[in-house]
């Protein structure tokens, strides 16, 4: 890894925990009296489109919508510019194609909240429907999802202008730092369940790295004839994390350049079908066992931006169905907690796993005279992002545990950080599509390296995934809403 | 940002060269799985001997 990916301030990785560290620091200030984000617009289920859009406090009542959504475009607009700017970006093109996926994530946020495709069987009464799609209003997340898929494979032109601004990893980071203050509040409500949670995460990502890797790196060698340096990459990209796990194996065993970033190509497009199917296969099989499902979200999902966003569906349809079957009122979030922390395991998981392999092809496979392999490069490998998490995450818990008194303004700050973690997931899902070109398919010749991740993720990895996440998370129920 | 000159993925998969599995790689796929199978064991226990979760 190049001194500029991991430099503080020249990596997307660190540029999400600044851009996020920012906003959950404006959000505390309604602790100390000052709502400072308070203007922010956030979606409310509708059926007349003027009520779609309310503010996140009471505080700025009076402040008309239109504003408060420009206000939010504004404020984005301008943090996450900062980050462009050092990150070497074209600022002009970054804020033209910035514009852009905002507002059609949006309108796609907006969308999803129609009352016939989000609303839960408990609110039809409310809205005097008598039939909805029972999504909720994560159903956005999905159209925005479609909507990058057309305009990454049906409009490449116009794909090519927004470029600049379609980072997905960037913005599903920065909101996973936002969301590690969401989360430290609702486990200060049950620090016990949040410990199992974590502890059991853990414990599915070292069975996952341990048993996947090895099966697919064999079928890769074995059946398929993969020369090393094709194996070891995409072995990581299938069954750990993608395409930084493609990188880090490509790196760490030395091979060249373009062959993690040909694995990254699939390992993208595959996520976007799980992401499309994962979640309802769990929706209609799991939703009586709802922290399996995120568990196997978290396992089973390739790519931070897939496995997060799969965690954000599963939770939602999860939650609608048990509430239309069975009556059950699950609180919101814990599904997505679940496939968060097992995502993190495994992408901090990473760096060691990259070592371990230098280590093994420096030493056993491919010896050449005066290589060495450097603990460091654990450190220039570990996910920063994860920093991020862990301190919103603790910071609230610490809060929300020693004032309870102060719950109320925990619920209103996080909140706040909210409304902006959920509009960087819709960007997350736009993006997603927007770089995922299916040509790439029916390219002459990827048929061999699709095959061995085709049979490799719907052969055995999303099963064991699902097996482990069973094992490990079957009879953990959320705590139950109200 | 500047696009670099796409790869060509057919070319590269012509150039792989078929190498045999050495003894190397079939110890590492061997102890993985199995250190894989008796960490599932322990593991399983340690999670529902020492974070127990209350219904």
């Amino acid at each position: 890894m190049s001194a500029a990916g991991t430099h503080w301030l020249k990596s997307e990785d660190w540029w999400s925990v600044w851009i996020g560290l920012f906003i959950f620091v404006l959000s505390l200030g309604v602790f100390g009296g000052a709502d400072i984000l308070g203007w922010g617009a956030q979606m409310n289920t509708w059926l007349d489109p003027g009520g779609a859009v309310k503010l996140a406090s009471t505080a700025y009542q009076g402040l008309p919508v239109l504003l408060s959504i420009l206000f939010t475009y504004l404020f984005l607009l301008a943090i996450l510019s900062v980050g462009a700017c050092f990150l070497g970006a074209d600022l002009k093109q970054f804020g033209i194609g910035f514009t852009v996926v905002f507002a059609l994530s949006l309108l796609c946020w907006f969308l999803g909240h129609y009352a016939y495709i989000a609303a839960t069987p408990d609110k039809l009464g409310a809205f005097g429907i008598g039939w909805s799609l029972n999504l909720t209003g994560e159903a956005g997340f999905i159209l925005a999802l479609l909507a990058g898929l057309v305009v990454g494979n049906f409009f490449p032109g116009l794909a090519d202008r927004l470029k600049a601004a379609c980072r997905p990893e960037w913005y599903i980071k920065t909101a996973i730092v936002i969301m590690g203050a969401g989360l430290g509040a609702k486990a200060a409500q049950s620090t016990g369940l949040a410990g199992a949670i974590i502890f059991r995460g853990f414990c599915a990502i070292v069975e996952a790295y341990l048993i996947y890797w090895a099966l697919v790196y064999f079928i890769a060698r074995k059946y398929f004839k993969f020369s090393r340096e094709w194996a070891a990459p995409l072995a990581s990209g299938v069954s750990i994390c993608g395409v930084s796990a493609a990188i880090a194996t490509g790196a760490a065993i030395r091979a060249r350049p373009v062959v993690p970033i040909m694995v990254s190509s699939l390992v993208v497009i595959f996520a976007v079908i799980e992401l499309i199917l994962l979640p309802f296969l769990a929706q209609w099989a799991l939703y009586d066992e709802p922290l399996v499902a995120g568990a196997w979200m978290g396992l089973a999902v390739k790519t931070d931006g897939a496995a997060v966003a799969s965690g954000a569906i599963v939770d939602s349809l999860i939650r609608a169905k048990a509430l239309a079957i069975d009556g059950i009122n699950y609180k919101e979030g814990w599904m997505l907690m679940t496939a968060t922390t097992t995502k993190m395991f495994i992408d901090v998981f990473i760096g060691i796993w990259a070592f371990v392999l230098a280590l093994i092809w420096c030493t056993r496979i491919d010896c050449k005279e005066g290589e060495t392999v450097r603990l460091r490069e654990i450190w220039n490998r570990f996910p920063k992002f994860v920093i991020g998490y862990v301190l919103t995450f603790a910071v609230l818990l610490t809060v929300c545990l020693s004032f309870p008194e102060k719950a109320a303004a925990g619920q209103l700050s996080t909140g706040e950080g909210n409304t902006f973690r959920v509009l960087l997931f819709a960007m997350t899902f736009f993006s997603i599509g927007m770089i995922s070109n299916f040509k790439k398919l029916w390219e002459e010749g990827i048929g061999k390296l699709a095959a061995v991740y085709l049979i490799s993720l719907f052969g055995f990895i999303i099963w064991i995934g699902l097996f482990i996440s069973w094992l490990f998370f079957h009879g953990v129920k959320p705590p139950l809403a109200g | 940002m500047q696009t670099k000159e796409e790869p060509n993925l057919v070319e590269e998969l012509s150039r792989m060269e078929w190498e045999p599995l050495v003894a190397a790689e079939k110890k590492l796929i061997g102890y993985s799985i199995a250190l894989g199978v008796v960490l599932l064991a322990v593991l399983y226990w340690v999670s529902t001997a020492f974070f127990i979760v209350q219904p």
